[in-house]
């Protein structure tokens, strides 16, 4: 892993991909909360959206483009010695933190023309940031699968609140390790962690024989506050746990892969941290 | 008493191995044999039969089936063939027919065949129903499986459900059962399988409604080609009056099969962030620009709160269709499929178990 320094010369982006087995359990929310967070700690910062029939990314932060991860395949694909993925990058911002987004296509039509090595070409040119966001759906499919495997840690997402959501999310962990994906790798991620349900956290974790590496609470006023204002988290509702807990998220993000990566940027952290301070989160 | 049966066939030596077959039983008793439609359709109810075996593998046998059952009223008509072909079955089934057998056959298949056909229902097409989703979480199978089981204890016919989620299928946890075969074994042997050697890899739920259930790993779901799937789907058809498909979520090539096969696609939604709308309506898009007049593709939007009239409007402005079905909230809903009992008891007399009683009344009215 490297950190945006103007000198290196070699240096690829830490990769999260944003997962689950069960779908409309919070994925796209993690991803554009993940991308902000690390915005705000001043890591560049790409959010591709690769739910690509039915992507929300653009709808939860009420932009338009219509330069699209579609739009991208077709260009690398007729002109491969001018492309710049730069060109179907839409930035959202506000304040300090901005990041860039790669959207999904507008068209399911477009949806159903991609090809994954294409994709997964699109995403290596992304390298150029520190962090790249990448927002899945809820299938084991060739696209996703390949975007796992050039995945840095994959963000696995369950919430356990029903039965079938916890049998998949057993199912969909168990699947990864015979997939030979590295334990260490996979990051168990509770969303809603602390809404009312019959099914206790503990149980889940000796279940999958592995602790919860971040648990989320549930916050659904905040979360709607977000979509509804089209902003991340922070900005829609600063003050929530919800937002603390993301915050902390993002602590583990970037410290946790290599301690150097924080001292690089560790001026900016500080900056960043007593502003986050003063605003109260 | 024995069958009267009428045996209509143009290949002499396949007469004959069938005459030595029936003539050997005593649950048959071959009063007239034809090899021409025209005589049959003449002639034979001079003699009060009431089974006749049709070689559907003679176009013209195939295309005067419905004109057998209009003048045999009554009567079983079975038609025979070599090899199962899943085209000729769904025309005689249209048009009318018991069911189809291959033959040559013994006594005892033909009493099977008779058994399984006798318990779908009606001697009319099956009425194939599938559930799409845009992304999911939409309540689509918790839909399925009550539907599956009202349209059965309405009509007392047989409903199938096939689960076509093929990586993260949720019926058998619905109903806390855990079937010996799944969908994977179904697609595998269709090609060898009749009517009578499917039927088993169903799991029944309750009586009249049964189960084909997905793969117990999501990566066996590679393992099934899409158009296998559908042949699946059709022999489903064949031993069941009602087939129910719960697809996978968005479109890739298992649900734009199934869909294009199917009378009736629900688009099933369910509203949270406001932007699942925005997906339906790409959905019904999509579907509209494959229309071809055959299958209806109904909206059905869920844990529609408010439940009114005007919510209903509201939704359609946005969507630019109408709300075909809208099915309100019920929490109780969640601890009754949280436990498996789907099957046992569900929380009657509520506005969700109306709204699916009048949806199966839609459904049911178009296949009559």
């Amino acid at each position: 892993m490297a950190v945006a320094t103007k000198t290196s010369i070699e240096r690829s982006s830490v990769i999260i991909s944003v997962f689950s087995t069960t779908p409309g359990i919070g994925k796209t929310i993690i991803a554009i909360n993940l991308a902000a967070g690390l915005a705000h700690e001043g890591y560049k910062v790409c959010l591709a959206d690769l739910d690509l029939q039915f992507g929300d990314v653009l709808n939860y932060l009420k932009l338009n483009s219509v330069n699209t991860v579609a739009g991208a395949q077709r260009a690398l694909l007729d002109n491969p010695s001018t492309f710049h993925i730069r060109d179907f990058l839409i930035d959202y911002s506000e304040g300090d933190v901005k990041f860039s987004i790669l959207p999904a296509p507008l068209y399911v039509y477009d949806a159903y023309q991609t090809d994954v090595q294409l994709i997964t070409d699109i995403i290596n040119k992304l390298s150029y940031f520190d962090y790249v966001i990448i927002d899945l759906n809820s299938m084991f499919s060739a696209l996703n699968l390949a975007m796992l495997d050039i995945s840095t840690v994959i963000n696995y997402v369950g919430v356990i609140d029903f039965l079938p959501a916890l049998k998949n999310y057993k199912i969909g962990y168990d699947t990864l390790i015979r997939f030979d994906y590295e334990e260490s790798k996979i990051r168990l991620v509770e969303n809603r962690s602390d809404s009312q349900k019959l099914i206790n956290a503990h149980d889940v974790e000796r279940l999958l024989g592995e602790p919860f590496y971040h648990k989320l609470p549930n916050d659904y006023p905040s979360v709607n506050k977000s979509i509804n204002a089209g902003k991340p988290l922070m900005f829609a509702a600063p003050d929530s746990k919800l937002t603390k807990s993301f915050d902390e998220l993002v602590g583990l993000y970037t410290n946790r892969p290599e301690e150097k990566a924080a001292a690089e940027t560790s001026s900016n952290v500080s900056i960043f941290s007593k502003i986050g301070k003063f605003f109260g989160f | 008493m024995a069958y009267k049966v009428i045996v209509v066939e143009d290949n002499q030596t396949m007469m004959d191995s069938m005459l030595n077959v029936l003539r050997r039983s005593p649950d048959f008793e071959v009063v007239a044999t034809y090899k021409n439609v025209n005589a049959a359709l003449g002639q034979a109810s001079m003699f009060k039969p009431n089974l006749f075996f049709l070689n559907l593998e003679n176009e013209e046998m195939l295309n005067a089936v419905p004109d057998f059952v209009d003048t045999f009223r009554g009567a079983y008509i079975l038609g025979t063939m070599s090899q199962w072909d899943p085209l000729d079955v769904n025309q005689a089934m249209e048009g009318g027919a018991t069911g189809c057998i291959l033959k040559p056959f013994t006594a005892k298949e033909i009493l099977e065949y008779l058994q399984l056909y006798s318990v779908r229902g009606q001697r009319k097409p099956a009425e194939l129903i599938s559930f799409f989703s845009p992304k999911g979480r939409a309540g689509r199978t918790t839909l399925a499986a009550i539907l599956a089981m009202i349209i059965a204890e309405k009509t007392g016919e047989r409903v199938a459900l096939i689960d076509a989620d093929l990586q993260f299928g949720d019926l058998p946890i619905f109903f806390d059962v855990e079937p010996k075969r799944t969908l994977v074994d179904a697609t595998q042997d269709i090609k060898l399988l009749t009517p009578v050697t499917f039927a088993p890899y169903f799991h029944e739920i309750k009586p009249r409604v049964s189960l084909l259930s997905s793969p117990d790993r999501p990566e066996y779901a590679e393992l099934i080609a899409p158009d296998s799937l559908v042949e699946v789907v059709m022999m489903t058809t064949n031993i069941f009056r009602y087939v129910i498909v719960d697809l996978p979520a968005g479109f890739n090539p298992i649900t734009l099969d199934v869909c294009r096969i199917s009378d009736i696609v629900f688009v099933t939604t369910m509203i949270n962030s406001g932007f699942e709308i925005k997906h339906a309506k790409k959905t019904m898009e999509m579907f509209s620009s494959q229309d071809d007049g055959h299958r209806q593709v109904k909206t059905v939007f869920t844990r529609v709160n408010p439940f009114t009239e005007e919510n209903r409007q509201k939704i359609a402005n946005q969507l630019g269709y109408p709300v075909d079905v809208m099915i309100p909230n019920e929490y109780r809903m969640i601890s009754v499929a949280n436990s498996g009992r789907l099957a046992q008891g569900l929380p009657q007399d509520t506005q969700l178990m109306k709204s699916i009683s009048g949806m199966a009344d839609k459904v049911i009215a178009f296949g009559r």
